[in-house]
């Protein structure tokens, strides 16, 4: 029951997780951040098997970070994302693989373009204008389907954002404690205040 | 001499081509009905029919039955409005495309299909008769919450022995006005005022719940159920073929066609920019 | 007494220097001179082709230009076979990055990677220096056009103009001369065989003593590479009146 959201728009890319920590019946933590910043243009939200997510996330950190450092520039998302998208290949036919599902958003500098890219355990990759994974596929893309347009304004996107939690929140039957919301530009990655106290009802 | 006569006396109704029995089973409602089914000659006749039929965990089963839907049905103030898709799927083969899930009870009532296409479309063709012999009996048409009772009780008269549906009852009676429930193979029944059913209900949720209100024009209410319905025939693949659209009202039932899901996917996403994952352009 | 400090690559001299890496650039100044200019719009490279007999096959292969990626060109000066292991070595450190990353390596990266390696023989025991010095011409996203050198020791750096290879420093006054910075590829041609035809011993020049390759732009804007044809080499001679005469009587029949 963890939410990962991906919206790309004109020149922005929402990334909304969950924020509860699931453990069997019990949430441990109500304020979970399931997003790790890569590079100043480039986050990556993660779900999946307790334990390997976190450990997945910031193997990839390090190694991107440490490709910074190496050559002084920063690696683009598309890159990044062919990059994690090896790593889970890799992993997939190892002994023991990372059971984590990924939705990387980013900004490209160089093209001026907001990106957002679907990666799942078995480690496929697409890029796509917008991503769910786990039930809010279910929720949210049909939705996403109709709302979404390429050129969409940062406050559309968010109101496309707002229709998926409540959607969310009036289906799922377990509460995933709201989402987390951080935004790429190209400024970089900042966290958005997100009201969640909103009351959504079962028609 | 009385046993005589029971033997050689034959019912007076008996040469209008029904038998005695199914005098008595015309007659009556009840859920005994269940007996006078032959059923398979083991003990545990749910867990053999899964045995049979269930294709997730044995793909060789020998019956693989009619599964995969979306149905939606919601009231809103100009009435009821119940729109489906109209494909059947068997396993990962599409059996057909142009399944008619909406049963047409009478001419004031709607009942949705979705499950197992034989169970549901037997028993609703029941539940018409059922209809049709209250409206008989009482002088006055069955109300929906009545229908939709008959319906549950039954279907809980065969619970666990591998009965598969999700229906909407779908209707306008004087006493109650529109009226919606929803009946499933558990036994649940539900009155409420939006529903989608099958596979594809949670996509058909995520469209209609975004822009759903009571106060809905019967323009925009039969918009929204034409196009959650093609939300979830793009995103579920046992979802697909035609839409099916219905608009329940006072004075009866009017169909709004019966239309492929493949032109007015197109007309949607050209003309109004939907579906922008949709790209002719390779990466 | 140098036998001391020479023999192995690995000891300094007393006074601070690496002897066979002196020796190794020692041996690229006497190698065919390979010249390389920056212009606006893209890069060329041109190269003195060593010919040694009349009867060597001409036209089997180029032996100073070679492509290392979709993005990146070089001009070797130096020993050919050495250089065929590096530039075997820079196609596949090229690849496995687009295998990697699904992208084009950048420029610096490339040329990075290969002075790595010819660092190391500078520095672990027992075995000699390349003795090949490189132009690199490229593109890349981040940097847009580049051009760079490297040498022996593994040092390397980003260039407008440059030469490496015999007379190479005639060659560098003339670049430092006429360089223009706003020039386009067109110009730069011209200079570079200009340029060539002043340092090669031989006063007129053909396709069978130069070579030459551009990096640009198409009008669609894709890059491309080109290693020159004889007879688009022998064109742009022509035009800047540098061509033998026999060429031109050749022409004429």
């Amino acid at each position: 029951m963890e939410v990962l959201l991906g919206i790309t728009g004109k020149d922005f890319t929402i990334i909304a997780a969950s924020k509860a920590a699931m453990r069997g019946a019990t949430i441990l933590k109500a304020s979970d951040d399931k997003t790790r910043a890569l590079n100043p243009h480039t986050l990556m939200a993660f779900s999946g098997e307790a334990g390997d997510t976190v450990q997945f996330a910031e193997f990839i950190q390090a190694n991107v970070q440490l490709y910074s450092m190496r050559n002084g520039m920063e690696l683009s998302p598309a890159a990044t994302a062919n990059f994690v998208r090896g790593e889970l290949a890799r992993a997939l036919r190892s002994r023991r693989p990372y059971t984590v599902n990924l939705i990387l958003g980013g900004y490209d500098t160089i093209t001026d373009k907001p990106t957002l890219y679907w990666i799942d355990y078995l480690a496929s990759c697409a890029p796509v204008p917008y991503a769910a994974h786990g039930y809010a596929q279910y929720y949210c893309l049909s939705l996403l389907d109709k709302h979404h347009h390429p050129d969409i304004s940062f406050d559309q996107g968010m109101k496309i954002l707002r229709m998926c939690t409540e959607e969310l929140k009036r289906r799922l039957p377990i509460d995933f404690k709201g989402v987390i919301v951080k935004v790429i530009t190209k400024d970089g990655i900042r966290e958005q205040e997100y009201e969640d106290d909103v009351k959504v009802v079962v028609p | 001499m009385d046993s005589l006569v029971a033997r050689y006396t034959r019912p007076a109704y008996e040469e209008e081509g029904q038998s005695h029995q199914d005098q008595q089973e015309l007659s009556r409602a009840g859920p005994e009905l269940s007996l006078k089914f032959a059923l398979p000659p083991v003990a545990q006749s749910a867990s053999w029919l899964r045995a049979m039929t269930d294709d997730y965990s044995n793909p060789n089963c020998p019956i693989k039955i009619a599964h995969g839907t979306t149905t939606l049905a919601f009231r809103f103030k100009g009435g009821i409005i119940v729109a489906t898709d109209s494909r059947a799927t068997a396993g990962n083969w599409i059996a057909s495309q142009t399944v008619k899930k909406v049963i047409e009870i009478n001419n004031c009532l709607l009942g949705t299909m979705a499950g197992g296409a034989a169970d549901c479309q037997y028993w609703l063709a029941f539940l018409g008769m059922q209809c049709r012999l209250h409206e008989l009996r009482h002088k006055r048409r069955i109300s929906v919450a009545a229908a939709s009772k008959i319906l549950a009780n039954l279907v809980y008269s065969y619970k666990g022995m591998g009965l598969s549906m999700g229906t909407m009852c779908a209707g306008v009676t004087p006493q109650e006005g529109p009226a919606l429930y929803y009946i499933d193979s558990d036994g649940t029944r539900l009155a409420g005022n939006l529903f989608c059913v099958g596979s594809g209900q949670t996509f058909a949720y995520g469209v209609l719940d975004a822009q759903y209100s009571y106060d809905l024009s019967d323009e925009d209410a039969l918009e929204l159920g034409r196009r959650s319905i093609l939300a979830a025939t793009h995103r579920d693949a046992y979802s697909g073929g035609s839409i099916n659209l219905y608009h329940v009202k006072e004075d009866g039932w009017v169909k709004h066609g019966f239309n492929d899901t493949n032109p007015i996917f197109w007309e949607t996403k050209l003309n109004k920019g939907e579906f922008s994952n949709v790209t002719s352009e390779l990466v | 007494m140098s036998r001391r400090y020479d023999s192995r690559t690995t000891i300094f001299s007393p006074e601070g220097r690496l002897y066979q890496v002196e020796y190794a650039l020692e041996a690229i100044s006497h190698a065919g001179t390979a010249l390389g200019i920056l212009a606006q719009d893209g890069i060329v490279l041109a190269a003195e082709r060593k010919v040694t007999s009349k009867l060597l096959e001409q036209d089997t292969s180029a032996e100073k230009l070679y492509i290392l990626n979709d993005n990146m060109i070089c001009a070797v000066a130096g020993m050919t076979a050495d250089a065929n292991i590096l530039i075997n070595y820079a196609r596949q450190a090229a690849q496995r990055y687009l295998l990697t990353y699904n992208e084009d390596i950048p420029c610096e990266q490339l040329v990075r990677r290969l002075c790595d390696l010819k660092q190391g023989y500078t520095q672990h025991g027992g075995l000699r220096p390349f003795g090949v010095s490189f132009i690199y011409a490229g593109w890349d996203p981040q940097r847009q056009f580049q051009l760079y050198q490297s040498n022996p020791s593994g040092n390397y750096g980003g260039w407008k103009a440059t030469s490496v290879g015999a007379n190479n420093a005639s060659a560098q006054s003339l670049l430092k001369q006429d360089y223009k910075e706003e020039c386009d590829l067109k110009e730069a041609c011209g200079l570079a065989v200009k340029v060539l035809s002043k340092t090669m011993d031989s006063t007129k020049l053909s396709s069978e003593k130069i070579e030459f390759a551009t990096v640009g732009r198409t009008k669609s804007g894709k890059i491309y590479h080109h290693l020159w044809g004889a007879d688009e080499i022998d064109a742009l001679l022509k035009e800047h009146g540098l061509a033998k005469a026999e060429d031109t009587e050749r022409d004429e029949l």
